[in-house]
């Protein structure tokens, strides 16, 4: 996947409701290769209307179940909802997909066809 | 005999869904339609109640053996209950395709200042998503 978004020339910024610190320590758990923006206070979020204001969130515990961490306590946290962006180099909007589930992502294949179609022929 | 195995089964039906399901989510390989793990989270239900109709538990001992069934139990409703809140309200989105991209300020993991005229001449695939766990 991140082969081909380099193909095209396309970095990944990725913002959540996270704080600096719980982003750096995702970021570094996860070994993610990409921006992670912080947005706590939620203004970015709320400035593009992604708010999810009653999310089911699974708070961290400090233990594993075959190397996968397991969150146990859930709460209603107010995040983003999964949504992707595509953007061209003058900052216009070529592509958008959101999540009506928040389980789901935005399907890799969509993704890779939305860049390809968007910058395949000027890539 | 039969609570004990009755109420083993429930909770083994059960787990065995949760590690099967949720070791998917880092992947985000999660089934849309998860249809056989809520048959099975309904299978661990059956297996609890089951478990108290047929083995009729009496005693310290029997009440003791349904405690894996209680845990089956309690874990099925929760995801059961957990499948329910999936859906998200989308439909505020202030973006639409052709338009600008919203300028905003933020600080990234590493703490610099980060600010979309930052991204003119890149281009970009901005995710905002739940956030680590």
């Amino acid at each position: 996947m991140k082969s081909d978004l380099d193909a095209y020339g396309v970095s990944v910024i990725a913002l959540s409701k996270d704080s600096v610190v719980d982003a750096a320590v995702h970021k570094r758990r996860d070994g993610l290769n990409l921006t992670l923006l912080a947005d706590p206070e939620l203004k970015v979020i709320r400035q593009y209307g992604v708010e999810h204001h009653k999310a089911v969130e699974f708070s961290t515990m400090s233990f594993t179940l075959f190397g996968m961490p397991l969150a146990l306590v859930p709460s209603f946290k107010v995040m983003a909802i999964p949504t992707s962006i595509l953007v061209d180099e003058r900052g216009k909007i070529l592509w958008i997909d959101q999540s009506d589930d928040y389980r789901l992502r935005s399907d890799e294949d969509m993704v890779r066809q939305a860049v390809r179609e968007a910058f395949g022929g000027q890539g | 005999m039969t609570i004990v195995t009755l109420s083993g089964a429930s909770l083994l039906v059960v787990l065995a869904t949760w590690i099967v399901y949720f070791a998917k989510v880092p992947s985000g390989n999660v089934p849309a339609r998860p249809v056989g793990s809520i048959l099975a989270q309904f299978a661990g239900i059956a297996l609890a109640v089951a478990a108290v109709v047929v083995g009729q538990p009496s005693g310290a001992a029997a009440w003791g053996a349904m405690v894996p069934a209680a845990f089956g139990l309690l874990m099925a409703l929760v995801f059961l209950w957990l499948l329910t809140q999936r859906k998200t309200p989308i439909g505020d989105l202030k973006v639409a395709v052709g338009d600008t991209l919203l300028s905003f300020a933020a600080t990234s993991s590493d703490g610099a200042a980060f600010h979309t005229d930052d991204l003119l001449g890149k281009r970009t695939l901005l995710k905002f998503f739940r956030g680590g766990w």
